[in-house]
């Protein structure tokens, strides 16, 4: 059993404008548990507002299972646990009577595939708003102008917001569920792999759209892309076989990492 | 000149060759078997019923032996138990299959309840007729309308579960994460997102259940049994078009016989329509 | 995991960049040993031959640009090999002016034709560049080996070799003064004694290199000088 290599003041301490960091999402001694095969040991790291931190790592090592606790997606599923505390701001999400669905909201989540809803273009953004919230028709309508416009999406699809979400092209599609997350306002924004089924021109425009978001959002983002979570992310997390082996910022992480297994990964060396 | 590619000259693969002309063959002459007994029937069907078909057999009444008449009564019979059996049978099925396919995806009891299912839905249907004249005509007292909508819903139900659970599943489980992710509770993501991907999959159940139960006879026998008035009380015996055919083929009088032959082509014909259209809106559901 | 990445191409760009540095190290060093050994022997024709020679370096140092910047574009280097090839392109910057710096000093000794100083002038120069030639091939050991520790040696070593260069100057100084004859000969000379001295800080700025590409951190320490030919000014000009 190895020790993580993470230590958050010291992160804080090397570079001068990360003396404001604010914690959002604080996971401590988190374990996860698919029945009986521990698939997360002892993870401890902490996400922040206004940052974007990437999770990296081999098939297998448990960063998409890690980001899918934080909105207690697992949930939805039999036989999987999480043991631990995960606190945003001062909750801890893992509790037991903890309200799922208002959690949801505030922790959004763009998965790999595109998922539009089989509805409109301005359903698919209006029908997240209406569940939290009574507007007028034209209040709704400018919020889904915002939402859409947040996402990159607006100029495009202004004039056929009555067409249906799966008539859009791939990268099109991702931007409107991105669209659709932001609509709802969260606070904290998942990206599970949101580029891998996209083109590069599509990849480079949501990755533009992330460094955008990043200002008002606490984003994290699993990506096996190695350069694009180099480009986008502030913090990388490494994890190997369910452990997190090494955590830091991402500028130190690809030129001089501590670990000689986070340098094997990286420099594509792992066997 | 150029040449094409060939493997003749080798026994292995001529023998191959034989085997599949062999095989297509086969094949070929099996399709053209089974097509052309349809083709029979539909060919003696039409040319037996159609010179009966007339506004005649959609304004009157059936008659007594001898007279001229129609087919009102079986065809109004026939409409509203269909109706009422699948007013009753729809709700109850597509519930049960939501609870298949959603809530109890992981519950033993599924498949406890798959399988009785799946039983229910290749049972005999004059079973089905005895049972509910048991339960019903006799506990009445009476045959009645009602009982013969009874025993047609218990037709229903299965095909709806089935089809409404096959559908279900069909939709990929990233949608519902995808609903689930802005915080969408269960029951809501059932209702807008689930249903409304499955939507035309689930119309295509329930179309092909009124097809199914159009033709049903034997429990009709049991239940609604027969009036040869118009009637539309429901709570005694009334009017079918499959009970009528029955009753009319049966008997030795030419004119009945040619009224059996055009309710058979209605029927025919009624299934035919309904089953091109649940086609076209499976094909629909396709596109999208 | 492996010493090897998964793209055996890539192993195969990196080790051929190492080997092109260690060739021009190899010349380089050739080249200053000619460069003062003709000084030293009053040789015009193996100075002849040193500047014509440099021009092999210069084409090896376009070949490792050429290969860096394809090695970058291809491969997306992280950490150790981004280090590694930026170390490369480092290093082939240095070699490069070593080259430069042996060139102008033979270029001298064909200027100096019949006005030939002493020998004892030339010991001084000579010792400077035994050191100097002593750093460069520590160094690119170093390079080689990727031995932090020797790198690090040779960085804090330079200072011998400064103190040396002051001494010559003051020597040449006093020549001069003594006899307006000698001035052309002593000045060509203090070229030369400076062009090593630049040498040996191009030595220290490869072993900054080496230890850059080990460490992927700066050197923190302040680095010894030994050259007080400057100070003076700059104490007078009151800084």
């Amino acid at each position: 059993m190895s020790m993580a290599t993470f230590t958050v003041p010291t992160v804080a301490q090397q570079s001068g404008n990360n003396d404001d960091l604010v914690e959002k999402v604080t996971i401590k001694d988190l374990d996860f548990y698919y029945g009986d095969n521990r698939a997360l040991k002892n993870i401890n790291v902490s996400l922040y507002h206004g940052k974007v931190t990437a999770f990296i790592g081999p098939s297998g090592c448990g960063k998409s299972t890690l980001l899918r606790i934080l909105n207690r997606m697992y949930d939805l599923y039999p036989n999987q646990r999480a043991t631990g505390t995960v606190r945003l701001d001062n909750d801890d999400i893992l509790a037991p009577g903890q309200d799922l669905n208002l959690l949801r909201a505030k922790v959004g989540m763009v998965f790999q595939k595109p998922t539009p809803f089989p509805m409109t273009i301005y359903e698919n953004i209006a029908f997240g708003i209406r569940l939290y919230e009574k507007l007028s028709k034209s209040d709704l309508d400018s919020r889904v102008q915002q939402a859409l416009q947040r996402a990159a999406l607006w100029d495009e699809v202004k004039d056929k917001l009555d067409a249906n979400g799966l008539s859009l092209s791939g990268g099109q599609q991702q931007r409107l569920c991105i669209a659709r997350t932001v609509a709802v306002r969260p606070e904290v924004i998942l990206f599970d792999e949101p580029c891998s089924a996209l083109d590069p021109i599509s990849t480079a425009k949501i990755e533009e759209l992330i460094d955008e978001l990043k200002e008002d959002y606490t984003i994290a983002i699993v990506t096996h892309n190695m350069q694009q979570a180099a480009r986008v992310s502030d913090f990388t997390a490494f994890m190997y076989l369910g452990e997190l082996v090494e955590y830091g910022e991402t500028t130190r992480m690809f030129t001089a990492p501590s670990d000689r297994r986070t340098q094997d990964y990286i420099t594509g060396r792992f066997g | 000149m150029a040449t094409m590619i060939s493997g003749a000259s080798s026994p292995l693969y001529a023998k191959r060759r034989r085997k599949n002309v062999i095989t297509m063959g086969l094949s070929y002459a099996a399709t053209a078997f089974g097509l052309s007994w349809l083709a029979l029937i539909l060919g003696v069907l039409f040319y037996e019923g159609f010179s009966g078909l007339s506004l005649r057999v959609f304004t009157e009444m059936t008659p007594p032996p001898g007279a001229a008449g129609g087919l009102l009564n079986p065809i109004m019979g026939s409409l509203v138990m269909t109706f009422l059996a699948v007013l009753f049978g729809t709700p109850l099925g597509i519930l049960a299959g939501t609870y298949l396919a959603e809530y109890g995806r992981y519950d033993k009891l599924s498949s406890v309840v798959r399988f009785i299912n799946d039983i229910l839905l290749s049972a005999p249907s004059i079973v089905i007729g005895l049972f509910v004249y048991e339960i019903m005509v006799a506990t009445m007292g009476h045959f009645s309308g009602w009982a013969g909508a009874v025993a047609l819903a218990v037709i229903v139900v299965p095909v709806v579960v089935r089809t409404t659970e096959d559908m279900l599943t069909l939709v990929p489980d990233t949608l519902r994460e995808a609903a689930a992710s802005i915080g969408l509770p269960r029951s809501l993501m059932i209702q807008k997102v689930a249903y409304r991907a499955a939507r035309a999959g689930m119309i295509t159940g329930v179309l092909l259940a009124i097809a199914r139960i159009s033709g049903e006879t034997a429990p009709l026998l049991f239940t609604a049994l027969n009036n040869q008035f118009w009637s539309t009380n429901m709570n005694a015996p009334v009017a079918s078009l499959p009970v009528v055919i029955f009753q009319f083929a049966l008997s030795p009088y030419e004119d009945w016989q040619s009224l059996a032959w055009t309710g058979a082509l209605i029927i025919t014909m009624a299934v035919l329509a309904l089953s091109i259209t649940a086609r076209f809106l499976g094909g629909q559901s396709k596109k999208s | 995991m492996n010493e090897q990445h998964t793209a055996k191409a890539f192993d195969a760009d990196l080790q051929d960049l190492s080997r092109m540095v260690a060739e021009m190290g190899g010349l380089a060093e050739k080249l200053v040993a000619d460069a003062v050994d003709a000084l030293a022997k009053r040789d015009t024709t193996l100075a002849q031959r040193v500047t014509t020679s440099d021009a092999a370096i210069d084409a090896l140092q376009q070949e490792i640009e050429e290969k860096s910047v394809l090695t970058i574009a291809r491969r997306q280097p992280m950490a150790v090999d981004l280090r590694d090839i930026v170390g490369a392109l480092r290093l082939a910057n240095d070699l490069e002016r070593i080259g430069d710096l042996a060139k102008n000093i033979a270029k001298r000794v064909i200027a100096l034709n019949a006005e030939f100083p002493p020998p004892k002038l030339i010991r001084g120069v000579e010792h400077m560049t035994d050191l100097v030639l002593e750093q460069l091939k520590a160094v690119l050991d170093a390079y080689a080996r990727r031995d932090d520790a020797k790198g690090m040696a040779v960085w804090r070593g330079d200072e011998e070799i400064d103190a040396v260069c002051t001494s010559v100057f003051r020597e040449l100084l006093t020549y001069m003064m003594e006899d307006p004859r000698n001035i052309t000969f002593c000045i060509h000379l203090m070229f030369c004694a400076k062009n090593i001295e630049r040498m040996g800080d191009h030595a220290t700025n490869i072993a900054e290199t080496v230890h850059y590409i080990i460490d992927g951190n700066p050197i923190t320490e302040r680095r010894p000088k030994g050259d007080t030919t400057t100070i003076p000014a700059l104490s007078a000009a009151g800084k």
